[in-house]
């Protein structure tokens, strides 16, 4: 446990930027100076026009990319000091993606696609391994559809299986990019239902990006990006009162 | 431990499966280059064993002579050369000077798998009106038939030699009109003439020898060419014929002798072995180099094709190291399995020749031997081709920035 870590953060950003072309003249800084806490079990939303930076600061968060200042601790370990390899292990293990587009990988079923990540960090299968994508599918509806081809199921079953897939390893934080981008609004409505119920189950931390005020008016906490600054983190009281 | 259980061996065949068509073109493809590679050398080292064999039929790969006899010049008081011009020594036949110690010398080295005395000299064969200018050769029939497989090449009669046999070749038999048990006189250009007994009658399936060579008793020969006790040359029959030269040096270290080698003697025909070989090393480093290009390629394009996976494999915390394992392996089964085919391929080709390629009397046109050895080298070599081929891309599968990827 880092010394800074705070008992109860999932995620701490301080002074976090990010420049691109660093020492060119063509240096240009996409975020600037980022604040941020998000403690265990927040359900916040990250809103923003396009070009603020939200997808930047999504990858720094999820050990994507690296930050050109700044702290970043995640799962109560500071990320910056850590090598590629064990940034990989922190990542594979602390964090969870769903993107707007699924990527599952086509040539494997469901329930591989969910063993994914546990097969990656153990490095070999085996029936627990299965058990626990199973139990994680049926979570998400579709134990029905475990063994069919990511391939061969709908756009909002393909976005719930990378659900399922982002909680394998049972993440401390999700970070969800757009993920009902490309569904319509009854699938969107689903997958967020979803994912607000896996939040509120396990305690699961998510920072969903989202260009939809109708979703992000359900989120417990919206934080606003522009020209990559902090502009708005408010609570949304209206939620919690209804929680 | 299930080896299929392992993340990248089920992520590597995943992928293979998914891109069948791909997979199977350069399997396929393997398959031909390690057929054809392991059916031309199976094929040529037949050829090059069949070749060295005939050439070794009738040649000891080694000969130890007596040394050149050689003038020395005159020289003065203050050991200058006095004389203007050295006419070379003319060569008289003489015996190799203590022939039975150096035998027993040459005997000791580990390399060496024979050795037999040979008395050879000139002579002529005479029956009615009939002469013929021969080489004889007197021989010690039990050492000389583990150097020379001359029991082996009999059509008639026998191969033992008493005091008054002599065996001669076929075309020398049709010449004089001999056959077994019939008498030729042999002379010599030292002695009177002596009548032997025709005991059999070979053939090496070479005109000049068939013509030329007669055997006789080692002492007959030794009291034709006035060589009582002496022997001409010391024939050597070595284990490895292409280290016949390296041996040969070590036996002139044994003493003042003469030492010639296969290699010497029949420096144009291994010259042109020489070439054959590296010939077939070109075209098997080619073919091995197509190979690794069409395995490289098909596995660049799938590093490209399947970026956004690697991206979100990545992602989800698979490491570098997975990801280059799992390009290699792909390359290894690629290659592995395609030489897998391809020997399958060469061994039925090879079964085919040996079926066609025959001689008018129905005898194989050479031996082609289909050594297992070849299959598992050629496999072994095949994979070990493949992850090399395979390196490349699997690196640039692994330095593919998970961000960038995923994001396009």
């Amino acid at each position: 446990m880092d010394e800074r870590a705070v008992a109860g953060e999932t995620l701490r950003l301080a002074g976090v930027r990010k420049s691109y072309g660093a020492g060119t003249p063509v240096e240009t800084e996409v975020l600037h100076g980022i604040d941020l806490v998000l403690r265990r079990g927040e359900f916040a939303a990250l809103i923003g026009p396009s070009g603020s930076g939200k997808t930047t600061l999504l990858n720094v968060i999820g050990l994507l990319d690296r930050p050109s200042a700044g702290t970043i601790v995640v799962a109560g370990q500071e990320a910056g000091a850590l090598s590629e390899i064990e940034a990989t292990r922190l990542r594979g293990r602390a964090i969870g993606f769903v993107f707007q587009y699924h990527h599952l990988l086509p040539a494997f079923t469901a329930l591989e696609n969910v063993m994914m990540p546990v097969l990656a960090a153990r490095g070999r299968a085996d029936d627990q391994m299965r058990a626990t994508a199973a139990a994680l599918l049926d979570r998400v509806g579709l134990t029905a559809w475990r063994d069919h081809k990511a391939s061969d199921i709908s756009g909002g079953q393909q976005q719930r299986v990378a659900i399922a897939r982002s909680l394998a390893m049972s993440p401390a934080l999700v970070l969800a990019d757009e993920p009902s981008g490309n569904l319509d609004t009854g699938n969107a409505d689903a997958v967020f239902d979803l994912m607000r119920n896996v939040n509120a189950t396990s305690g699961t931390t998510f920072l969903i990006v989202t260009h939809d005020p109708r979703l992000a008016q359900r989120c417990d906490r919206i934080v606003t990006l522009v020209d990559g600054r902090i502009v708005a983190d408010e609570i949304n009281r209206d939620v919690l009162r209804a929680g | 431990m299930n080896p299929f259980a392992l993340f990248e061996t089920v992520v590597a065949f995943r992928f293979m499966r998914e891109g069948l068509t791909q997979t199977l073109l350069i399997v396929f493809g393997v398959a031909l280059g390690a057929g054809v590679i392991i059916f031309m050398s199976a094929l040529l080292a037949g050829l090059q064993a069949n070749i060295i064999r005939r050439t070794l039929n009738f040649q000891a790969p080694i000969e130890v002579l007596a040394p050149d006899q050689v003038a020395r010049p005159l020289r003065g008081d203050d050991s200058t050369a006095v004389a203007a011009r050295v006419q070379p020594r003319s060569q008289q036949l003489r015996s190799l000077d203590q022939w039975q110690k150096i035998r027993v010398a040459i005997e000791r080295l580990p390399e060496v798998a024979a050795v037999t005395p040979v008395v050879t000299g000139p002579g002529f064969a005479r029956r009615g009106e009939a002469t013929k200018a021969v080489s004889i050769l007197g021989i010690e029939p039990e050492s000389y038939y583990d150097v020379i497989a001359l029991g082996e090449k009999m059509v008639a009669g026998r191969g033992e030699l008493g005091p008054t046999d002599v065996i001669v070749g076929t075309e020398l038999a049709k010449d004089l009109g001999v056959e077994v048990n019939d008498k030729i006189s042999l002379a010599t250009a030292t002695t009177a003439s002596s009548t032997l007994i025709v005991a059999g009658i070979f053939d090496f399936g070479n005109k000049g020898v068939n013509e030329r060579n007669v055997y006789v008793a080692l002492r007959t020969a030794q009291s034709l060419l006035d060589l009582a006790g002496g022997a001409t040359s010391l024939d050597v029959k070595v284990r490895d014929p292409f280290a016949a030269e390296s041996i040969a040096a070590a036996i002139r270290g044994l003493g003042d002798v003469r030492v010639d080698s296969w290699i010497v003697t029949n420096a144009q025909f291994f010259t042109a072995m020489s070439a054959q070989i590296l010939a077939n090393t070109l075209i098997r480093i080619f073919v091995g180099i197509t190979v690794a290009l069409g395995i490289a390629s098909v596995l660049v394009v799938s590093v490209v094709q399947k970026s956004k996976e690697i991206g979100i494999l990545r992602a989800m915390g698979t490491a570098r190291a997975q990801v280059l394992r799992v390009f290699l392996i792909q390359g290894g089964f690629m290659g592995l399995t395609g030489a897998i085919l391809g020997s399958l391929l060469a061994w039925v080709f090879l079964l085919l020749w040996r079926g066609v390629a025959k001689n008018p009397d129905g005898t194989p046109l050479f031996v082609v031997v289909i050594e297992p050895s070849l299959f598992v080298i050629a496999c072994l070599g095949a994979a070990c081709v493949g992850i090399l081929a395979a390196a490349v891309p699997a690196r640039r599968a692994a330095s593919l920035d998970p961000a960038v990827a995923i994001h396009g």
